[in-house]
Parts: C-alpha cells; sequence; structure tokens
C-alpha cells in the first residue's frame, strides 16, 4: 500500500503547479481563432479546424521543445519559456500559411465579422466580408491573438510536464520520462475539450464575444486538472 | 554534440517534415477528410449526389496521431527485440501503419455512404479499388517521414521522449496543421470553383460542389491532383518550418553552454513570431487593396 498522505505532502507545490497549468491551457483555447468546419470553406473568420485539434497541435509542439530544452537546463523558466515558445512557433507558422492559402489559394482579404475595426490595426473590417459569410481568413487581431493562446498553451504544457518531472520517485530517468510525458498530454487534452463547450465551434480571438466565457471554462479545468494532477502525482510519486 | 552535425540533422528532419506535410494533405484531398468532408457528406442530402470518395475516419489529428503512434510502436519493437535495422523497422512500421488505415478508409467510406441510400448515393466499387491504395500510398509516405523525424530526434538530438511518443505528438501535429492550411485549398476553392474566384463562398452555395471533372465525373483523386500544385506543397512548407524552426532556437542556441545561450533561444523564438506577425499584417493589407471591399463604404455607414 502506498502512503497517499505522505506523497502528496512531499509533492504539494507540483500538485499546485499541475493545477495552474491545467487552467493556463483552458484559458490560452480561448485565444486561438478557430472556424471549424465553415472557416474551412472561408464561411467563418480563423483557422479551418477544430479547437481542440489546433490547440493540441501547438501545446505538444510546445512540450517537444520543452521536452529537449529540460534534457538541457535545470532552470525551470527556460524550460517553460521554451515550451511557450515552441506552441507560438507552431501556431505562427499556421496561421501566416493558412494566410497564404485565404489570400493566393481562395482570393479572399482577411476580414472579421465580429467587429467593425480592427482593435489593433483600426482597419474597417465588415465592407471586405463576402456576402453570406461570417468573415475570412486571420486579420492581425486574430493573428495576434493566436499567438497569445499558444504562448499560453506552452506554457501550461511546459509547466505541467516540468512538474510532473520533479515529482520525488523511485523511477528510472527513461521511465519517469514516459510516464510524465503521457500524463502532460492527457492532461493537456483535458483542458484543452472543457473550453470547446464555450466556444461551441468558432471563435475570433479575444475581441470575440464569446472570449468573455473564460472563467466558467477556467473553473472547469480547475477541478479536472486537480484530479488529474492528484491521480498522476500519486502514480508517479507511488511507483 | 557538433553543432555542425545538429544542424544537418535539423535539415534533414526540415526535408522530411516538408514531404510529410504534402503527403498528409493529398491524403486528406484524395479521401475527403477532415472539414471541407462536411460538403462532400451534405451534397447528396440536397440532390447533388457524386463520386467524391466521403471518408471522415475522425478528426485529421486524431487519425494521423494514430497512425504515427502504430507505426512508432512497430519500429520500436523490431529495432529493440529484434534488433532490425532502422530502415527496415521504419519501413516495415509505415506499412502497417498505413495498411491499418487502409482499412478504416473502406469501413468509413461503406458506413458513410451506405447511410445515404435514402438520397439516392450510390456506392462506387471501383471508387474504392482506386482510392484506397492511393491513400495506403500516400498515407505510407507521411508515416514513414514522421517515424524517420521521430528517430532522428531521439537518436541523435537525445530528445529525452520515447519514439513512439514523438511519433505521435508529431501525428496530432501534421494533422493539425494538414486541417487548418492545405485543406482549405480544398473545401474552400476546389469544391467550389463553380463560383467565382475571390468572389466569396456564400453559405447558401452549401452542399453545391462540383462535380464534373476536367475530364468525365470528378473524383478524389481529381481533386488531389488539383490540391497538389497549392495546397499540399503549402502544407508540406508550414510542417517542415514547424519542426524545422522549433528545433532550430533550440540547437542553435545550446542551453547546455550556459543558461544564457538559452534565454538566447527563447529571443530568436519571441523574433521569429514578431517577423510571422509583420508578413502576415502586410499581406492582409495587399490582400485588401488587391481585392477591395465587397459593399460599398457609404451603404455601410449610413447603415452602422
Amino acid at each position: 500500500m502506498i502512503d497517499i498522505v505522505g506523497i502528496l505532502t512531499a509533492n504539494v507545490l507540483c500538485v499546485v503547479l499541475i493545477t495552474l497549468g491545467g487552467m493556463l491551457i483552458s484559458w490560452s483555447v480561448h485565444f486561438v481563432p478557430v472556424g471549424g468546419a465553415p472557416a474551412a470553406m472561408a464561411q467563418a473568420t480563423g483557422i479551418g479546424t477544430g479547437t481542440v485539434q489546433l490547440a493540441a497541435g501547438a501545446g505538444l509542439t510546445g512540450l517537444v521543445t520543452a521536452g529537449a530544452m529540460m534534457n538541457m537546463t535545470d532552470s525551470m523558466a527556460l524550460v517553460v519559456a521554451s515550451g511557450a515558445v515552441g506552441a507560438m512557433i507552431m501556431i505562427g507558422v499556421t496561421m501566416i500559411v493558412g494566410t497564404w492559402v485565404y489570400v493566393y489559394g481562395v482570393g479572399v482579404p482577411p476580414a472579421s465579422a465580429k467587429v467593425d475595426y480592427d482593435p489593433i490595426t483600426k482597419d474597417r473590417q465588415d465592407i471586405y466580408v463576402s456576402q453570406g459569410t461570417e468573415g475570412h481568413g486571420l486579420p492581425t487581431v486574430s493573428f495576434v491573438s493566436g499567438i497569445i493562446g499558444g504562448a499560453l498553451g506552452g506554457l501550461g504544457g511546459a509547466l505541467i510536464y516540468y512538474s510532473l518531472m520533479s515529482v520525488s520517485t523511485g523511477l528510472t530517468a527513461t521511465n519517469l520520462v514516459g510516464l510524465a510525458s503521457i500524463f502532460a498530454v492527457g492532461i493537456f487534452f483535458v483542458n484543452a475539450v472543457i473550453p470547446s463547450y464555450n466556444i461551441g465551434g468558432t471563435i475570433e480571438g479575444f475581441h470575440d464575444p464569446k472570449f468573455k466565457k473564460w472563467p466558467k471554462a477556467v473553473q472547469a479545468s480547475f477541478v479536472a486538472t486537480l484530479l488529474c494532477a492528484l491521480a498522476s502525482v500519486l502514480t508517479i510519486g507511488g511507483l | 554534440m557538433e553543432p555542425l552535425i545538429g544542424m544537418g540533422v535539423l535539415a534533414l528532419m526540415g526535408a522530411a517534415a516538408t514531404v510529410a506535410g504534402a503527403s498528409e494533405d493529398l491524403e486528406s484531398d484524395v479521401g475527403s477528410q477532415s472539414n471541407p468532408n462536411s460538403q462532400v457528406q451534405l451534397a447528396p442530402q440536397m440532390m447533388y449526389p457524386h463520386r467524391i470518395y466521403n471518408k471522415a475516419i475522425s478528426g485529421e489529428p486524431p487519425s494521423n496521431a494514430l497512425m504515427c503512434a502504430i507505426g512508432g510502436a512497430v519500429t520500436s519493437v523490431l529495432m529493440t527485440a529484434f534488433s532490425m535495422s532502422i530502415l527496415f523497422a521504419i519501413s516495415i512500421g509505415a506499412l502497417v501503419a498505413a495498411v491499418v488505415h487502409g482499412s478504416y478508409c473502406v469501413t468509413a467510406y461503406m458506413g458513410r455512404t451506405a447511410s445515404q441510400k435514402r438520397y439516392k448515393q450510390p456506392i462506387y466499387l471501383d471508387i474504392i479499388r482506386s482510392h484506397v491504395p492511393v491513400m495506403i500510398g500516400y498515407s505510407f509516405i507521411t508515416t514513414f517521414c514522421i517515424i524517420a523525424i521521430a528517430y532522428m530526434m531521439t537518436a541523435i538530438l537525445d530528445h529525452p521522449f520515447p519514439l513512439t511518443l514523438l511519433a505521435f505528438i508529431w501525428g496530432i501535429t501534421i494533422g493539425a496543421i494538414g486541417s487548418s492550411t492545405g485543406d482549405v485549398h480544398y473545401g474552400a476553392e476546389r469544391e467550389f470553383q463553380n463560383v467565382e474566384f475571390g468572389s466569396g463562398l456564400n453559405a447558401a452555395n452549401s452542399g453545391n460542389i462540383v462535380r464534373r471533372a476536367e475530364s468525365g465525373l470528378r473524383n478524389g483523386i481529381d481533386n488531389s491532383w488539383f490540391c497538389a500544385k497549392f495546397g499540399g506543397p503549402v502544407t508540406g512548407i508550414a510542417f517542415g518550418m514547424t519542426v524545422f524552426l522549433s528545433g532550430w532556437v533550440t540547437t542553435v542556441f545550446d542551453a547546455s553552454i550556459s543558461t544564457a545561450v538559452g534565454w538566447m533561444s527563447v529571443v530568436a523564438g519571441v523574433g521569429i513570431i514578431l517577423l510571422l506577425i509583420l508578413w502576415n499584417r502586410r499581406i492582409e493589407v495587399s490582400a485588401r487593396n488587391a481585392y477591395g471591399p465587397y459593399k460599398e463604404e457609404d451603404d455601410e455607414e449610413v447603415a452602422a
């Protein structure tokens, strides 16, 4: 029988950081401009894929970068920052190539249907929205919002991975990496799914009215990630 | 590790990723996977039966992650338990994954199309025979390249994650990129070549996809022929850039030398991001100038 109370008291900081990481991921997903199936037909502003899929793609790329960095340094700040950078690169590259396709392949200018003027560039948006659509492409405000989302998601994922790797355990280094990385991926997915109920398929970024709903998702993520954190820390700590 | 070897491996990984990205997107175009499939699925219900392959096994990221994880697991087992050479291990791993994918392709087409019997949509057996080998071929190339990337990361760049997990993660990422970039070219342009280029796609056109090809009736292979000119290659560039740039910042600025050098990698990454934001802004401005507004400005100001 493992010493549940002992493991949890020894690793209470890890549980707190994992939970914080999960909440960060949940918040980050609201920033990512996704348009789902309508955006794939250039009928909605944002990237033409699902919320969970894009957030997971970006966050897991961040996790790969954070894992590489953790092999080289012990600095927590550096590992977490590398996670954010990896995720930002993935989402930034995806969005710029998405812009190529919308502009050169489909022939529509980036335009938001949720605001009349881009909050960052102050450009008029509504007259550039083609008839019968809810906007298309990635105007500057959505692009910047996506980058912020990628950064927060990568940060959260890296924080979870770093915390799981810091749990005191009897595992060998290889087994610990395997277990910690799989738990990090799992916790990432849990928190990428929860906000999609708020988003309901499409969101343009932080200027979208749906963005205001984020506190509910973050609260739900707090509960879900806390349970995940307890399970993962007990598993790794008890082995 | 020698910085030059690191850069060489990174370049090879970038090249493999570019090939993988292109083949991933073309595979999804042949089979009509991911979001544009909603129109292929909808068309018979709007009285437009067609000969386009209709499969959406799942979202592209989980589907590719499954393929790559199967391939990665088989490769790992063959390498460790059977001491097989890496080239054969990756080939056999990718082959197993591609065949599993092929079986999903068949069941997805059969199931989806059979459910549309009431809309008079036939199941074409010749479409299955001609399209499934193409999809198996593309998915073999994708899986082969991804496992090769994962192997190079673990064996040469000393990445701590296990090979199978890396293959899984890159599978998720390639699917996310493919469905965000190349699929838009298929969904917004190829499926709706019957509306004027650049006019936008009115939601009222939903389901009215182009069903006649350059010659005969259009099928999935015709779609991949078209998308191979733009959507596929740009997906490849996107995934290649992601793999290359995210590895480049940590390889060039090696944090094992000192923490300060590690922080330079973060600065370099942020610099790349700023360049991308500016680039997007330039394209946005040039597109607005080139295409112009859809509505008269005065009308909207009165309405506003």
